[in-house]
């Protein structure tokens, strides 16, 4: 059986505090598996630990105790960082850069040189629709274009593990279908992706297996599906029935022991809404 | 955006150390500095040579060579130091503040090579500067010797031709002396030095204002060490505590005035060489020290 993407054990972080005795427990004893070509959501509230789960999984913060892999390898040694892909939340790259420059910075620093480098940087900025923008100083981007770039450093070197944090945060409607269109892409592409996000919407529609962290516990963990669901009720949606149609359903319900909960027209989302709208 | 397959890109397998990381730093922290146009810093540097060459025009020709070499090497030695203090110090603090560090960190790039990379940009682009720097003095040094030699050559009068070779010779050797490239390197160590010493300190600083001012007052005290030191000693009173106070100032601070050749460059001394070697050879094991010391708070910082 193949190593999970990433493997946490009993993971512990504490901060001490400045010049006081009491201490910050970010991350109370941790542990969960996210198994490889998943799409996993590391949901909680500001303050739950979820940055700190991220950076300690980064090797950016040792844990206090506790272990942390990404597929089998121990995550605090640096070549275990050779599979990862990494976007932080609102990433401010190096402004006097071009879009180009930038991830042959990255690039060189994964062990990229010559014409491979050259190629991946072409594909990648065509992957993420800045084509035209390669040579345009960072400084000069919109948000949107900065999370597109940043998505583009992180799969430079062609990771196997991405970890997204709010992906999708300060991007327009449009801007963020596509960064959701493309996780999907990266999933059917069998790479697994770690995404924290406040956006339930957003993380409902990609995720394969949530946790939900609070106060540095994880409080539940599981299946998306399985989670949300809710067991003794079914939702069915008709086209075209007719009122005689409703009326037997319905009389067919109050004959039975079910209950008839809500009955309502479906609606689209608002999201879907924007997007038909502005697309004219 | 357009999807298309990805391409595996060829990886080498992953080094301990790698030059070529550190090169892909030191380069960006280079063009870094460059965009942030630091070398408009040597406008100045231009204008006080100018300034200067204007000024000593009524002087002898020693007199001349003398105030432009003093001046000149000077202002090479503060605008090196400077440069090296103000770049260096805000280079860490504004990658954590930006987040540019998570993003380098989470690459496969141990933290070593990454505070290596920034300081050799940094003295890639001291390196470039002292270069410049020199052009300009060498390029006044050599337009003072010509307008003293017209002159001399012009008043010539009654004198013979070996009299006017022996002039034109004499004010030529007091011009282009021996001792300027030991000089200009010694400039080009000391602020090599400070670039270490400040990347040290915004290691642990906790916002650049901090490390400029902590940068600055540890140059300070690294040129009065040695006279604060000589006058301890000979005044005979230290107790034994203050002794031991001393020797880790000494130990911890570097003497900078050893650096100082300028006044001997200016009298027209040779330097000795197996000085300058010496004093060569401590600024690069500084430098290595408080690199290494850099590494080992930066190792330990969480970000």
């Amino acid at each position: 059986m193949s190593d999970p993407a990433i493997s946490i054990r009993n993971l512990t972080k504490i901060y001490p505090v400045p010049f006081r005795r009491e201490r910050i427990v970010a991350v109370k004893n941790l542990s969960l598996e996210v198994e490889a070509g998943q799409v996993y959501g590391l949901l909680g509230p500001n303050g739950s630990g979820k940055s700190t789960t991220m950076k300690i999984v980064l090797g950016l913060v040792p844990p206090t105790t506790g272990t942390t892999e990404i597929f089998g390898r121990d995550s605090s040694q640096v070549d275990s960082r050779e599979d990862v892909g990494f976007l932080p939340e609102n990433p401010y790259f190096y402004k006097f850069l071009t879009g180009q420059e930038t991830l042959h910075f990255f690039g060189k620093l994964c062990g990229l040189q010559g014409s491979g480098l050259k190629d991946r940087t072409d594909e990648l900025l065509k992957l993420v629709g800045l084509e035209n923008a390669r040579n345009r100083r960072l400084g000069g981007y919109s948000k949107g274009m900065l999370q597109r770039i940043g998505l583009a450093q992180a799969l430079i070197q062609n990771p196997r593990l991405l970890v997204l944090d709010e992906p999708t945060a300060g991007v327009d409607p449009a801007g963020s279908r596509e960064i959701r269109d493309l996780i999907l892409d990266f999933k059917s592409r069998g790479i697994t992706v770690l995404l924290c996000s406040h956006l339930l919407g957003h993380v409902q529609e990609i995720c394969d297996r949530i946790g939900i962290l609070h106060q540095g516990s994880l409080i539940r963990e599981g299946k998306l599906d399985e989670l949300i669901s809710i067991e003794n009720q079914t939702e069915m949606i008709l086209e075209d029935s007719s009122p005689e149609l409703l009326a037997e359903i319905e009389s067919l319900i109050s004959k039975s022991n079910a209950r008839l909960v809500e009955k309502r027209k479906p609606q689209t989302t608002l999201e879907r809404f924007f997007l038909e709208v502005t697309k004219k | 955006m357009t999807d298309s397959p990805a391409t595996i890109p060829a990886r080498t397998r992953h080094k301990i150390f790698s030059f070529a990381r550190v090169k892909a730093i030191s380069g960006n922290t280079l063009l870094e500095l460059i965009r942030l146009k630091v070398f408009y810093f040597l406008l100045l540097f231009a204008l006080v040579i100018i300034g200067f060459s204007a000024f000593v025009l009524n002087f002898t020709f020693q007199e001349q060579f003398q105030v432009l070499k003093d001046v000149s090497l000077g202002a090479m030695s503060i605008f090196t130091v400077l440069l090296a203090v103000l770049s260096t110090a805000m280079l860490l603090p504004k990658d954590i503040e930006d987040r540019t560090l998570y993003t380098i960190l989470a690459k496969p790039v141990p933290r070593f090579e990454y505070l290596l990379g920034k300081l050799l940009g940094v003295l890639l682009m001291l390196l470039v500067a002292t270069l410049l720097m020199s052009a300009m003095f060498g390029a006044a040094l050599y337009l003072r010797q010509e307008m003293v030699v017209s002159a001399t050559l012009r008043g010539a009068g009654n004198a013979t031709p070996d009299q006017v070779q022996a002039a034109i010779r004499e004010i030529k050797q007091q011009t282009f002396t021996s001792s300027l490239v030991p000089g200009i390197i010694a400039i080009y160590l000391k602020a090599a030095l400070c670039a270490s010493i400040t990347l040290f300190i915004s290691t642990f600083a906790t916002s650049w204002i901090f490390t400029i001012l902590t940068s600055v007052m540890v140059y300070f005290i690294g040129h009065i060490q040695s006279t604060a030191r000589e006058y301890w000693l000979a005044s005979g009173n230290g107790s034994q505590l203050a002794k031991i106070f001393m020797f880790f100032v000494t130990l911890i601070f570097p003497d900078l005035q050893l650096f100082n050749l300028v006044d001997d460059i200016v009298a027209g001394n040779s330097i000795q060489m197996a000085m300058f070697w010496k004093t060569a050879g401590l600024g690069l094991s500084y430098s290595c020290v408080y690199l290494l010391a850099a590494y080992f708070v930066f190792s330990a910082k969480e970000l």
